[in-house]
């Protein structure tokens, strides 16, 4: 099965997610805040979303971290790449946790994993697929430089928008 | 991550999932027979399930195998153990692709994982959960020896009946 790299963040690591997580995952996924995330959901479908994010590393060989803050160990969130069948392309994800915004986190590990995608796994684009009514993701995308790209239904019939990300030459 | 074992019966190679395996789960997930195991779905949908099969055996360190049929070598179904969050025990489920039924071949394959999860893991009891209407399975499920326990409704709201399978001394 393929390992997942541990990277680091000048406040975060970015580590697999595990089993120890699920608590405060279910937490999240029963939150209002989980709509961007294919939630609300109740317990058993948090666990089997979990299950799915690990699975996906399978699949794909690349998928989502968990974020544990540095100072405290907490998880924050979760970022990274997405890219289940019948999505447009490799999408960079970022969800944060109840408690956990405002701290400039998902702009972090995402302008990270921009860098990481470009430099180190040699990708040549992304996308990140929003809910239309998530106005503080919709900020996020455009601070990372991303720009719209087109309405868009996902395969499970949600409307979305999909924003583009920069190319790595314009990122460099 | 965890190792999968691979088991075997006389005709039958029960191994780790792979992801040469999706085909023929999406072909099953889109059937109207695969309403059992929460179909029937579109492909993006089979997929997530697909994953989640992969981060079961991660989380729990055991979970469904894909069982090969040794003459074709081709994808016949799954069978092996199930347990996501608010399951009431550790399911013994089990799938047959289309052309795989009237084979034998989900009995098969469900009493050698069975007798593998009493001889090598030492666990002591196994459930089945079946759709009411699902007259085949509940068919299998008799079978195996396994006896109507009492009715059940899913973290989701599906009815279901959970079947009992004999104990480890009972089938010795």
């Amino acid at each position: 099965m393929t390992s997942i790299p541990t990277l680091e963040t000048q406040h975060l690591i970015l580590r697999a997610p595990c089993a120890d997580d699920f608590e405060a995952l279910a937490e999240f996924m029963a939150s209002d805040r989980a709509k961007g995330a294919g939630g609300p959901a109740n317990r058993s479908d948090a666990w089997k979303g979990l299950a799915m994010v690990i699975g996906h590393w399978n699949l794909r060989g690349y998928g989502l971290w968990h974020a544990d803050e540095k100072s405290t160990g907490k998880l924050v969130g979760r970022f990274g790449f997405w890219n289940p069948e019948g999505w447009l392309g490799r999408e960079l994800g970022w969800m944060v946790f109840e408690g956990f915004e405002g701290k400039n986190y998902a702009y972090e590990a995402s302008a990270f994993l921009l860098d990481y995608a470009y430099n180190t796994l040699k990708w040549d684009s992304l996308i990140s697929t929003i809910a239309p009514d998530n106005t503080r993701s919709i900020t996020l995308a455009k601070r990372l430089g991303a720009q719209y790209q087109q309405d868009w239904v996902s395969p499970s019939g949600k409307a979305s928008v999909i924003y583009r990300h920069p190319a790595p030459e314009v990122v460099q | 991550m965890t190792p999968i074992p691979t088991l075997e019966t006389d005709r039958l190679i029960l191994r780790a999932p792979v992801v040469a395996d999706f085909d023929a789960m999406a072909a099953f997930l889109a059937e109207e027979r695969s309403s059992g195991v929460g179909g029937p779905m579109n492909r993006a949908a089979a997929w997530r399930v697909f994953a989640t099969d992969f981060g079961h055996w991660h989380i729990r360190g055991y979970g469904m195998f894909a069982v090969e049929e040794k003459s074709s070598c081709k994808t016949a179904g799954m069978v092996g153990f199930w347990y996501p969050d608010g399951w009431p025990e550790v399911e013994l489920g089990w799938t047959a692709y289309k052309g795989f039924e009237g084979k034998s071949i989900a009995y098969a394959a469900a009493k050698r994982v069975r007798q593998h999860a009493y001889d090598d893991l030492g666990w002591g009891a196994l459930i089945s959960i079946i759709l009411p209407d699902n007259t085949r399975s509940i068919a299998l499920a008799e079978q195996l020896g396994a006896k109507f326990e009492r009715d059940w409704v899913s973290p989701g709201g599906t009815d279901a009946v959970i079947y009992r399978h004999p104990a480890p001394e009972a089938i010795k």
